[in-house]
């Protein structure tokens, strides 16, 4: 599944760490969701909607 | 320092893990020197040579319970990959070998070896999981 994680976090200048923090997962999570070898399951789905205050499907887009 | 170093999920697991494989490696020289080739099986020589079966499967819970309290979900998926791919090897390899035995006299493969060998799977599935994701 695609989504637009690297845009929404480039846009507040953060790095992967940073959104790993801020969502209590590992950098590596982030990358994997970020490069899409891995789907987020919908609860941290929802967390990274909360995080930048999005709709989920604003974030992850249908292939 | 590896991510994972960090994380108490992880640091659980090794004080589980390490001193349940270094009881593993004692009881193994403790009942090489205690117990003659060939004895016969006794109270004392079953009772000797269980201990390093119990640390074992004290290295197997260890590695379970790492699995049941990951909390990074990705990771989790990586260990459960690995475990799995490590499965399939250990069950290959006793199933060739085991007919290679049956059909043939190629010497006897003791089934104490298949921890080490689902152990050499891990490895094998961290290798293939790595190279895939390049």
């Amino acid at each position: 599944m695609k989504n637009r994680l690297k845009v929404l976090r480039a846009e507040r200048d953060w790095n992967q760490q940073d959104l790993a923090n801020a969502l209590g997962v590992s950098r590596q999570s982030v990358n994997a969701i970020e490069t899409g070898k891995y789907d987020p399951s919908l609860p941290l789905a929802f967390r990274i909607a909360d995080l930048f205050a999005l709709p989920i499907e604003a974030i992850f887009l249908r292939d | 320092m590896h991510p994972l170093f960090r994380d108490p999920t992880y640091n659980r697991y090794l004080k589980r893990f390490i001193p349940a494989s270094v009881i593993y490696a004692g009881a193994i020289v403790l009942a090489s020197m205690l117990i003659p080739d060939h004895a016969k099986a006794s109270p004392l020589t079953i009772g000797i040579a269980l201990l390093p079966g119990l640390a074992c499967t004290a290295m197997i819970w260890a590695m379970a319970r790492l699995l049941v309290e990951m909390e990074d979900e990705y990771l989790r998926l990586i260990e459960i990959k690995k475990a799995l791919i490590a499965t399939g090897f250990a069950l290959g390899v006793a199933a060739t070998w085991g007919l290679l035995e049956l059909y043939t006299d190629v010497p006897k493969l003791p089934v104490f070896l298949m921890f080490p060998i689902w152990c050499f799977g891990l490895a094998v599935g961290q290798l293939w999981l790595k190279v895939r994701d390049k």
